[in-house]
């Protein structure tokens, strides 16, 4: 992308090396063409099944463009669940739990970026082994607590145990390691200091990796599954994809054109926020990593 | 006066802490210890007070015949879709490195949205696809003469049919893994190494590759632990059927609390789980940790 530009013209770092092997750019293409078919297919499908009548699923060739196209199925889903109180507990949940990891995760890593003090490394490995864990490491006595809490059954209850993140801790960190000396000092001299300098100086400056963080906390709880299944039961409180879950044993798999709907239903609003922001997107999954 | 301000210093950063460290003590480091405690004792449906009883819950564990069918199904799972998705993951991040114009930000898309979608919602897809009467894969099979297979219904098939799931879900988030890897490769390594009269598959031994070392140990590990993890799509899919051919890991812990309600075995079993997830994670950063030497 620098001056090298000029020797390798068209190609990237490996174009000699392609054509060295008798692979040219059409072949490339060719094969990037063939996978991307293969994995947008199965979604593509869905959209297709959800907006047919149910007379057209069973043909003898696949009808990949529905015709007539048919939006009563998701009429007929609204009618038959709650997917709008879904959706909006789907959204309470994610944002209630990515507003309190921004507080918690935002001290915790001003703490272990910016301040001496005793035992700060053994700390600090206590958040990493967080990262570590999955849930389902967890899931009897987590149950067991938020039981006797009472909590069980409620938003809240599916919110709580991500409060506090490892993850978007160690993140977080970094980016405030990489804010010189040099400004902590000029804030301090101006009397911005402690609390005050962390919210008006540091975690703007972090803005790169509070965006990459909050996308993948985003994704991560709109998609989450196992910890829903096991603490909600009524479906004031579920969830998209717990929905989506007790929808299929409700329909029983007879009716595919309603199962599609829901299932694209569920996956949509992040669908097309990703496809409007997807550079924003990739770059924060490419930059920050592990799943959050 | 001096002295109150000094004490201030001094706990400030742990008030800092004190938030994240609370929440962290209550959902993550007194389950992990409240599990083991609780593996000791059997407590289940037949039981009124939780019964001390040793390593009675773990013997249970050994004495099923089942948990033998999930272990095999688990270590089949990881050891099927960890090389496949690094594979697909590696080539198409080498592919997509290339300057392929405009249309790269489509190939990038097309292979990074399953990771979008969630694998609930990715498991319905694929029941759909893998209906052995009218869903998509077995029509075009059939076009190549391949008989119709029963796919989620048959013993045989089942896992496979998860794995593929997994595998087309997955890949795309272990590309852009990749791919950031390869953009941390400088250019002129490969300038300087043409100017040797490098070919292909020296280029790719001695210099993508080696470079990459740290990359792919960390797509490992995190192959690892998603592949001990897998359950939303086991759960949608096929319930661990038929006849317990899908039943992994996790699966097979949540049945055994919250079907037959028998936590002290299901916590049981979340110990052997954690301790062979971080055994695993252990041997493998060590051990790869010495074959890698490169710093990116």
């Amino acid at each position: 992308m620098k001056s090298n530009t000029q020797q390798t013209p068209k190609f990237g770092p490996l174009e000699k090396a392609f054509r060295f092997i008798g692979v040219n750019r059409i072949h490339i293409h060719i094969l990037l063409i063939l996978v991307s078919g293969v994995t947008l297919a199965p979604y593509l499908w869905a959209l297709s099944t959800s907006l047919k009548y149910r007379v057209n699923v069973f043909t003898e060739t696949p009808q990949w463009i529905p015709n007539p196209v048919n939006l009563g199925n998701y009429k007929e889903v609204f009618r038959m669940a709650p997917f709008g109180l879904y959706l909006v507990n789907t959204i309470v949940v994610v944002v209630g739990i990515l507003a309190i990891q921004i507080l918690t995760m935002s001290t915790a890593a001003y703490a272990f970026s910016r301040l001496r003090f005793r035992g700060s490394e053994g700390l600090f490995f206590l958040f990493i082994v967080q990262m570590m864990l999955p849930v389902h490491a967890t899931i009897v006595p987590n149950y067991l607590i938020v039981n006797k809490l009472g909590l069980l059954d409620s938003r809240l209850a599916l919110m709580v145990p991500f409060w506090a993140t490892g993850y978007g801790t160690f993140l977080l960190r970094q980016s405030f390691r990489q804010v010189p000396r040099d400004f902590e000092d000029a804030a301090m001299i101006d009397g911005c200091s402690g609390l005050r300098f962390l919210y008006s100086i540091l975690l703007p400056m972090a803005k790169p990796t509070l965006v990459a963080f909050s996308l993948i906390s985003i994704v991560t709880h709109w998609n989450d599954f196992f910890w829903p299944l096991v603490v909600t039961d009524s479906p004031a409180v579920r969830t998209l994809t717990m929905g989506l879950a007790m929808f299929v044993q409700q329909e029983s798999g007879a009716d595919w054109t309603l199962l599609m709907a829901a299932t694209i239903f569920v996956t949509a609003p992040l669908m097309v926020l990703f496809l409007i922001y997807q550079r924003k997107f990739i770059e924060s999954f490419m930059s920050a990593g592990i799943k959050g | 006066m001096s002295s109150s301000r000094l004490n201030l210093t001094k706990t400030r950063p742990y008030l800092y802490l004190v938030p994240s460290l609370a929440l962290l003590s209550v959902f993550t480091y007194f389950p992990i210890l409240y599990s083991t405690y609780l593996s000791f004792f059997r407590q289940n449906v037949f039981t009124l007070e939780p019964v001390f009883d040793w390593f009675a819950n773990y013997a249970a564990v050994f004495e099923e015949p089942v948990f033998k069918i999930v272990v095999r199904n688990t270590v089949v799972y990881a050891l099927g879709t960890i090389p496949i998705t690094m594979f697909l993951a590696l080539l198409m991040a080498i592919l997509l490195n290339e300057q392929l114009g405009w249309i790269r930000d489509i190939y990038r898309v097309a292979c990074f949205y399953p990771t979008m979608i969630p694998m609930a919602a990715a498991g319905m897809l694929a029941v759909w696809l893998f209906n052995p009467g009218i869903g998509l894969i077995n029509h075009y099979l059939k076009m190549f003469g391949v008989p119709t297979i029963e796919w989620l219904y048959d013993m045989k098939w089942a896992l496979p049919a998860i794995m593929l799931t997994a595998i087309w879900k997955n890949f795309g988030y272990f590309m852009l893994i990749y791919l950031a890897g390869l953009q941390n490769i400088p250019g002129e390594l490969y300038e300087s190494a043409s100017i040797e009269g490098c070919g292909f598959w020296s280029r790719l031994r001695y210099i993508t590759l080696p470079l990459l070392g740290p990359t792919t140990v960390f797509v490992v590990i995190q192959g690892i632990i998603t592949s001990f993890q897998v359950f939303d799509l086991v759960y949608v899919m096929t319930q661990g059927g038929p006849a317990d051919r899908t039943n992994v890991f996790v699966y097979y812990i949540y049945q055994n609390a919250f079907r037959f309600w028998d936590f002290g075995q299901a916590s049981a079993l979340t110990v052997m789980f954690v301790i062979v997830l971080l055994i695993l994670v252990f041997i493998l950063t060590r051990f790869m940790e010495r074959r890698v030497h490169y710093e990116v």
